[in-house]
């Protein structure tokens, strides 16, 4: 009842700033461009406003409905293949297998694919094969061909009837393969999200990560998944039903983010993708920002081109809704709100450079940061994480957004050129 | 002292210094980038492309017309 109270109470606050942003707006520009542009700026508000409260709204149903189901509890018994494709990864796949290994799940095979590593992987991972009970690890190794190949030869040489995967620099929570496991409860349901956390707290660039994760990234999935329409399954934790891995074919090799590919497939032939807040996984977040910049231009650039490889399901929103809604959601977030963002702070600067104008931007900066702080209140109360991170709200608000923004543009102007790049490969500090 | 104007003042130049800084991030990770893909080349390759036997340490217009006339 507090988090709802305190939930109101921040929506009307944004509700006020947004009132006398527009009165402030209508009283004292005349231009007509400017005026045109104002009413834009506001329309966008507007739109992220919906999104954030629709969100939580969603968000705070879809944990309503996982305490009535947890009541009862699913008597598992399928076996799961973890598949953890590595790559360079001596530093972290040895704390990454002890963290399969300690699993609370029973019926569990442990497959690692060296991706043609040019380090110890392979060596380290080989360390650990072994058969116990209905446990087992194994350690593939194959040429190099990149990760959506290494997954499609681990679903090859797999037995298990659900197929989980995880980046080999992650580390789950003992109880992570179980929760996962307990929410197929339909055959409809072809693949379950986990949560990500970020594990390298302790620097700003870091903590800042970990507020995002909790809220952009963990909250808007747990919305999703109230309609059953998650649209990507996080590289450090999710689990598939093999045959609809099966029925899409496995991964494709032809985009950057071949997670959200493989997401949207299954969408696309119907399926539902469903997310386990519960279920947790540790992942090294970039400590630093020119790395930070590469895996976020990754991103835009592997979500763009899935975006593009489905686009027929744009305008086919009578035959394929959920597909065709989930396509125009991603674009919002990866092209109109970067776009709108960086467009009107140039526009709040050139209004404070021409009429002086400039209080437009503390109302504009503060709506938003009341929505941000807002959100992650309500998050971190959920997730019980520290408090201390709703602070990073506002340092997250005031430049890290506009930092990765910027990069986002760059990343969907040189998508929309063709320009050629790379997967990016982040160096790991062996922090998990 | 006027807040509202300090604010925004503040977050005016924040805005600006953020937006500047983004954008020489992006071309500073993309120089990064840039350097990283420079092909690494090892000894045994060296020699192989040379032809000789040995890499000699002078400068690489000597070593090719010592190559040539090998």
């Amino acid at each position: 009842m507090q988090k709802i109270a305190i939930i109101l109470l921040l929506t009307v606050l944004v509700f006020v700033a947004g009132y006398s942003f527009y009165d402030l707006v209508h009283t004292e520009i005349q231009s007509g461009f400017v005026q045109f542009s104002i009413v834009l700026i506001v329309g966008f508000t507007l739109i992220i406003i919906i999104r954030y409260i629709t969100l939580i709204y969603f968000s705070i149903l879809k944990n309503v409905q996982k305490t009535r189901d947890d009541v009862e509890p699913r008597i598992c018994t399928e076996k799961v293949t973890i598949l953890v494709p590595a790559f360079n990864e001596e530093m972290v796949i040895e704390a990454s297998i002890e963290s399969l290994l300690v699993q609370t799940y029973p019926y569990i095979e442990v497959l690692v694919i060296d991706d043609g590593s040019k380090d110890r992987t392979y060596e380290y991972a080989k360390r650990f094969e072994h058969v116990d009970g209905y446990k087992s690890v194994k350690a593939l190794t194959k040429p190099n061909g990149g990760k959506s190949r290494a997954l499609n030869f681990g679903i090859e040489n797999c037995s298990g009837e659900l197929i989980m995967v995880v980046d080999a620099d992650s580390k789950l929570e003992p109880d992570a393969v179980e929760l996962l496991v307990q929410s197929f409860t339909s055959p409809e349901i072809a693949a379950v999200a986990g949560s990500v956390s970020v594990i390298n707290r302790g620097n700003t660039w870091a903590n800042l990560q970990a507020l995002e994760y909790i809220e952009g990234l963990n909250m808007v999935r747990n919305a999703q998944a109230f309609l059953k329409l998650v649209n990507i399954i996080p590289g450090p934790i999710g689990m598939f039903r093999r045959s609809a891995l099966e029925e899409v074919g496995g991964y494709d090799h032809d985009t950057y983010a071949e997670d959200c590919d493989l997401t949207l497939k299954l969408i696309a032939e119907g399926y539902k993708i469903d997310f386990e807040p519960d279920a947790i996984a540790y992942t090294e977040a970039p400590e630093d920002l020119l790395d930070l910049i590469k895996q976020r231009y990754r991103w835009t650039r592997g979500i763009l081109q899935a975006i593009r490889k489905h686009k027929e399901y744009l305008f086919n929103w009578r035959k394929r809704t959920s597909t065709s809604f989930v396509l125009w959601y991603m674009l919002f977030e990866a092209i109109f709100w970067p776009f709108m963002d960086f467009w009107s702070s140039v526009f709040f600067i050139y209004i404070s450079a021409t009429t002086g104008l400039s209080s437009l931007i503390v109302y504009w900066w503060a709506m938003f940061t009341v929505l941000d702080m807002a959100g992650a209140l309500y998050c971190l109360l959920v997730t019980k994480e520290q408090l201390k991170l709703v602070f990073y709200a506002i340092l997250y608000r005031l430049y890290f957004i506009g930092i990765i923004n910027v990069s986002k543009i760059f990343a969907t102007i040189e998508e929309w050129f063709n320009i050629e790049m790379s997967w990016g490969k982040l160096e790991r500090k062996g922090r998990i | 002292m006027n807040l509202i104007a300090f604010l925004s003042f503040t977050i005016l130049i924040i805005t600006i210094l953020t937006l500047v800084f983004g954008v020489i991030a992006y071309f500073l990770y993309k120089a990064r980038e840039q350097k990283k893909s420079t092909k690494e080349i090892s000894y045994q390759d060296m020699t192989k492309k040379l032809g000789s036997k040995y890499i000699f340490l002078t400068d690489t217009v000597s070593l090719k017309s010592q190559d040539e006339e090998s």
